[in-house]
């Protein structure tokens, strides 16, 4: 009963850890621009098909294919940003952030459906051998899923010193702090919105290779999670990015550790209840402050 | 949109738009009416009466989730008339199909048939798929006396109070439960694991397989997950828990794939088993063939050694057809025979529900799987046995067709490899 458990737990926190690096792109650019873009479930999916052609098709080895599948979603996603929300964001109103929103869901299906127009509806396997499973202490787990992983979490860690570290990563806190007063020390943050689409593009399509490695890539890879990613960035409180990653791991594991009392139907409930008891009991999220919220 | 009737009212409409510059509002209204009743009158005033053609309805998803054989399951119909049209059509009345998009949605659909029935009044509807489409235009149909042929799967179908107005020429959700069923344990084995999505049969595939594992001494069980999710390795776990011989893939393609990945890491040895909807070359060709390897799967068939299938893919100018596109062919010649059979002064609905079975499942008939010679024999009062490529078409008392086929292929080296067609 309890290796039982603890499997679940170790399934979950596999999966938890994919949810992770998509969840973190939408909060940081949450965080820097104020509305949730919705399009990182396409620009997950941008990724998938990036690492796809260059693992499969170019031979590339694998840390070129993770990187090519964070600069192409990272292009794509400030590309399209500049060209259909930008001018949204110009016409500052009450409703400008739903509006964003409700265009992001629309940027989401243009991308999802061009993809699906170049590369079909099939699906692609990457070109890496599916390998059996480890077994340790009594516990099953993949290869693959243990690479991913780690690889999840080096990447949080990395983004963790570049926003302690370096200058770039201040000022984006200093945005994501209070706009008005990064501007008037000189911070410009246009330019950091570039830079946070970006980067949180970017950490997307790495989640949607990683995704896809362990899965398969067809055009609607991304779309599938969406729910869960918007779940656990909500319950990591939407500006906090340790939130976003403690989000996604509850998020993980409770979807998981539910089919033991639950029928396997009803797994996206556990989502649900969590942005449910979120909104109910702590409005905030689970971690609002460590990062300091937007005004 | 009804392809046959499309080309008259696109030009009035341009007529009409070249109009309105000209005219006001008001006399454009009248002017538009008056196009429009030219449009729908004309062909009747200069048509005399009974020859004008027969109209047959063809109901069949163009677009949305279930339309991936909407294409060739038109190009097939449209075959059947112009084959019927150049034998003579029905006792020198030409045959016309209307060929309307389901949308993959059962509201669309039943706006559709209603249009068919009451403004084209067809006297049968064939092609309907999706078994959520034909559950809601079955009603229609049965209760305006116009003759139902569909190819979904649904058993609640053909228990519907519909005095015979519903013929179905594909298997019954049971069958294909119990052909799996039957197959996994011809393959020597005793316990049995059911892994799919939830779906309206999900239940009932796994009541009637573990039944037949039941009665044959084994064990059968199952789980229903939910679908499009990143991950089975939980779903995986608690199947293998029971440490089965056979796991049967009542999934899609997607969910397939990643359950085939998850059963791969774990290690399972045993038996897949799955359904053409979900094991299929679009999911060999998305997975690597250690993982794939050796997964079989049950098609319903078309009857691909018959001399009606060779025709059919030889007109269509293709190497192979699905047998849903094979069925609405055989929709549209089922109705034309039983009309010409018939020899009705005033052809409906009733007319072709009697005449059906005495052209497709007289013992004493001629076999025939040529609409043309089928005509002739009517012609010539020789009584005919009619097999479609798309089977025999004999049809039970209830309406479900009888001896259906099915393909028995097996995932080998990323190829679909045929094993047999039984």
């Amino acid at each position: 009963m309890f290796t039982e458990f603890a499997q679940y737990v170790l399934n979950g926190l596999v999966l938890g850890a994919l949810i992770a690096l998509p969840a973190l792109g939408l909060t940081l650019i949450f965080s820097v621009q104020g509305f949730v873009n919705f399009s990182v479930a396409a620009q997950m999916t941008v990724g998938a098909y990036a690492a796809w052609l260059a693992g499969a098709y170019l031979g590339w080895s694998s840390i070129l294919m993770l990187l090519f599948a964070f600069l192409v979603p990272g292009m794509l996603g400030v590309a399209a940003d500049r060209l259909a929300l930008a001018p949204i964001r110009r016409q500052s109103g009450a409703h400008t952030a739903l509006m964003l929103a409700v265009v992001s869901i629309a940027l989401n299906l243009a991308i999802e459906n061009a993809l699906r127009f170049l590369f079909g509806s099939n699906l692609n396997s990457f070109d890496i051998p599916v390998e059996r499973n480890l077994q340790i202490w009594g516990l099953s787990v993949g290869p693959q899923q243990l690479r991913n992983l780690v690889t999840a979490l080096l990447i949080a860690v990395a983004l963790a010193a570049f926003f302690s570290l370096t200058r770039w990563g201040k000022a984006m806190r200093a945005v994501a702090d209070n706009t008005d007063l990064a501007r008037l020390k000189g911070i410009e943050p246009r330019n950091l919105a570039n830079l946070a689409t970006f980067i949180g593009m970017g950490l997307a399509g790495i989640g949607g290779s990683l995704l896809a490695i362990d899965t398969s890539v067809d055009p609607s890879t991304g779309s599938r999670l969406i729910l869960v990613i918007f779940s656990a960035s909500v319950l990591g409180g939407l500006t906090s990015l340790y939130g976003a990653v403690l989000g996604a791991l509850i998020i993980g594991v409770m979807g998981e550790v539910a089919m033991i009392a639950m029928p396997p139907v009803y797994q996206s409930l556990t989502a649900f209840l969590a942005i449910l008891f979120i909104l109910l009991v702590k409005p905030t999220g689970l971690l609002v402050g460590a990062e300091g919220v937007r005004k | 949109m009804a392809d046959a009737s499309t080309v008259q009212p696109s030009n009035t409409k341009q007529n009409a738009r070249i109009i309105m510059r000209e005219f006001d509002r008001r006399r454009f209204l009248a002017g538009a009416a008056g196009a429009g009743s030219m449009a729908a009158f004309w062909p009747r005033a200069l048509l005399a009466q009974g020859t004008q053609p027969i109209k047959i309805g063809i109901l069949i998803p163009l677009t949305g989730s279930t339309s991936q054989f909407g294409a060739t399951m038109s190009a097939a119909a449209k075959i059947a008339v112009s084959n019927i049209n150049a034998a003579g059509g029905v006792a020198g009345r030409l045959v016309e199909v209307l060929i309307e998009d389901d949308q993959s949605n059962p509201e669309a659909a039943v706006r559709a048939v209603r249009k068919l029935i009451d403004v084209d009044k067809v006297v049968s509807i064939g092609g309907s798929y999706a078994s959520a489409v034909t559950s809601a235009i079955a009603p229609l149909c049965y209760e305006s006396k116009t003759v139902l042929f569909t190819s979904s799967g649904a058993d609640s179908i053909t228990k519907t109070p519909h005095n015979g107005y519903v013929f179905r020429t594909s298997p019954t959700v049971t069958l294909q439960g119990t052909r799996v069923g039957q197959y996994a344990l011809e393959l020597g084995a005793k316990k049995m694991f059911f892994l799919g999505p939830q779906t309206p049969f999900a239940q009932s595939y796994i009541d009637i397989i573990s039944k037949l594992f039941k009665d044959a001494g084994g064990f059968g069980q199952g789980l229903i997950y939910e679908d499009k999710r990143a991950s089975y390795r939980t779903e995986v776990d608690q199947a293998l828990r029971t440490n089965p011989d056979v796991v049967v893939l009542g999934g899609y393609v997607p969910d397939t794939s990643v359950v085939l990945k998850d059963l791969y890491r774990a290690g399972f040895g045993g038996k897949k088993i799955g359904y053409s909807f979900g094991v299929n070359q679009v999911l060999a060709d998305g997975l690597p063939h250690e993982v794939s390897e050796g997964t079989a799967s049950l098609v319903p068939s078309a009857s691909e050694d018959s001399t009606a299938y060779k025709t059919l893919i030889g007109k269509m100018g293709r190497s192979a057809l699905d047998s849903y596109s094979c069925q609405v062919y055989d929709h549209v010649v089922l109705t034309t025979l039983a009309l010409a059979q018939a020899a009705a002064a005033s052809p409906n609905g009733t007319v072709v529900r009697d005449a059906v079975r005495a052209i497709s499942q007289d013992p004493k008939g001629e076999k025939v799987s040529d609409v043309a010679q089928g005509l002739k024999l009517i012609a010539d009062k020789k009584p005919l046995n009619y097999d479609g490529p798309s089977g025999p078409l004999e049809f039970a008392a209830n309406g479900d067709v009888e001896g259906v086929f099915f393909r028995y292929e097996q995932v080998q080296k990323g190829k679909m490899a045929l094993l047999k067609v039984a």
